[in-house]
């Protein structure tokens, strides 16, 4: 496993944007061979809109903060000193998507975004991954659960670097 | 007003219902939008047939009637049974979970979804949804004639060890039961959403455990089944305690001042920190193992439940041990 290939996963809130700044002070001297930003995309469930529009506006408006948010995280890699062409960007979209390419080959299930990066990271040969952390109690965990709680759990064969 | 419709109503409630006041009887509804202007003697047309709203339900909390307007115990009149309708509300709201708020939906597709899901699975309440003019999703369910489960464990009149020899057995199988059924909904990739003991009622006939009211959702992702899997976790407490065993109601001499002074609060819930989870520290005889599962819904647990099957998992063994 080659840990300079650092897998950076982001969901838009302030913690995965520390978390992609963290990753640049480290390895902004050029010490990454490849760094990738995952967005695995989750839109709000149907049940919680009364009708369609108002749930496909607000998946609209999601998918726009969460593509931006991965412009920027880019360029704060690259100020950091990451060369430009050693950052990839991968955006899964939600399968349950109202938009027409919920088809694609991957599309996310968003049952568990921590399975789903680890999927990726494994498929991938990524040494490293990179999250953030909200930081919940044991009972926000019991009844929210915590990607970054799972990844430490499930990773094999990793380094994984959580930033809080 | 339209006097048509008003006469149309009283015609049919005379066909129908001829003992119902005919100086009670309103108006014909095919629009259900507006679910508090639905009153006590209007007729709801849906799918062709015809139903008198006979009263608004209402849900008994904390010693206090909270009247649900939305919905309607009813008549229907082409076949005389009784129903419940439950018109279309949306509202999003905060839930108080312990020392948590979450922000909770009222979802009628939801449940409309699981009433199609569980048609023919009695473990579930039985209905059908039938839109309206305007297209709402109404959903007509059959009545469950039983008792809650908390009220069947209540009305067991005996000391706790007697309870837990004689009775818990039975009951624990049943709860099984109502689990598996729980495990179920989550394979069809839907969850039940509110899940308390007053969900859950035992039929008088059959004896059969069935879980009513789906419509709650909420926005959890990462553990889409946690709030699913706590419901059946507080259940189990009442369940195997005959009560909640609480800070306020331990007290009294019903537990020796040693039995008290040993408890700590990782013993107590996760959620609720004045409810007892080690209740093998009250009832010396409940089998570890038992304790064990009631434990993972202790403030000093470290391993969750994902699923309902984990669940399951440690608690169809214990059965076996009560037997």
């Amino acid at each position: 496993m080659d840990f300079k290939k650092i897998l950076v996963a982001v969901d838009g809130s302030e913690n995965s944007a520390r978390a992609v700044s963290y990753t640049g002070d480290m390895v902004g001297d050029g010490s990454a061979k490849q760094i990738m930003l995952l967005c695995i995309e989750r839109f709000p469930d149907r049940d919680l809109f009364p009708d369609e529009e108002a749930w496909k506006k607000r998946c609209s408006e999601h998918r726009e903060e969460l593509q931006q948010f991965l412009g920027e995280a880019r360029a704060t890699l690259t100020a950091k000193g990451v060369h430009d062409n050693r950052i990839s960007e991968r955006y899964v979209v939600s399968c349950s998507s109202p938009f027409a390419d919920r088809s694609t080959a991957r599309c996310s299930f968003g049952t568990s975004i921590a399975q789903e990066i680890l999927a990726v990271l494994k498929e991938e040969r990524f040494g490293t991954v990179v999250v953030g952390r909200r930081g919940v109690s044991k009972a926000e965990e019991f009844l929210f659960g915590s990607v970054s709680n799972k990844i430490i759990h499930h990773a094999k064969d990793c380094t994984v670097w959580v930033v809080a | 007003m339209e006097p048509d419709n008003r006469a149309f109503v009283r015609d049919l409630v005379a066909q129908y219902a001829p003992h119902f006041p005919r100086k009670r009887c309103g108006r014909l509804i095919t629009d259900t939008s507006e679910f508090m202007a639905v009153d006590h003697g209007d007729v709801i047309a849906l799918g062709g047939k015809h139903y008198l709203v006979l009263r608004d339900e209402a849900e008994r909390r904390f010693g206090m009637e909270d009247p649900k307007y939305w919905v309607k115990r009813c008549s229907e009149l082409e076949t005389g049974e009784r129903k419940i309708l439950k018109l279309v509300f949306y509202e999003t709201f905060p839930l108080k979970i312990g020392n948590f708020e979450i922000r909770c939906h009222r979802s009628p597709e939801k449940e409309a979804r699981i009433l199609d899901l569980v048609r023919g699975d009695l473990r579930f309440m039985q209905g059908e949804t039938i839109r309206d003019e305007k297209d709402n999703a109404v959903r007509v369910l059959d009545i469950v004639h039983g008792k809650q489960f908390d009220a069947v464990i209540e009305n067991i009149d005996t000391d706790h060890e007697t309870y837990f020899r004689e009775h818990l057995p039975d009951l624990l199988e049943k709860f099984i039961g109502a689990c598996e059924s729980i495990a179920h909904l989550h394979t069809l990739g839907e969850k039940h959403g509110d899940i308390r003991r007053d969900h859950l009622w035992v039929e008088y006939n059959s004896g059969a455990y069935r879980w009513i009211d789906f419509d709650y959702a909420f926005d959890f992702h990462e553990n889409p089944f946690g709030l699913d899997i706590f419901g059946l976790g507080n259940i189990l407490l009442f369940l195997v305690g005959k009560k909640e065993h609480t800070t306020y109601t331990m007290g009294g001499g019903a537990f020796s001042e040693q039995v008290l002074s040993s408890l700590t609060p990782d013993d107590f819930s996760l959620m609720f920190p004045h409810r007892l989870s080690n209740l093998r520290k009250l009832f010396p005889y409940i089998p570890n193992e038992l304790n064990n599962v009631l434990l993972h819904f202790s403030a000093g647990t470290y391993v969750f439940y994902d699923t309902v099957d984990e669940l399951l998992g440690e608690l169809r063994p214990c059965l076996q041990l009560l037997r």
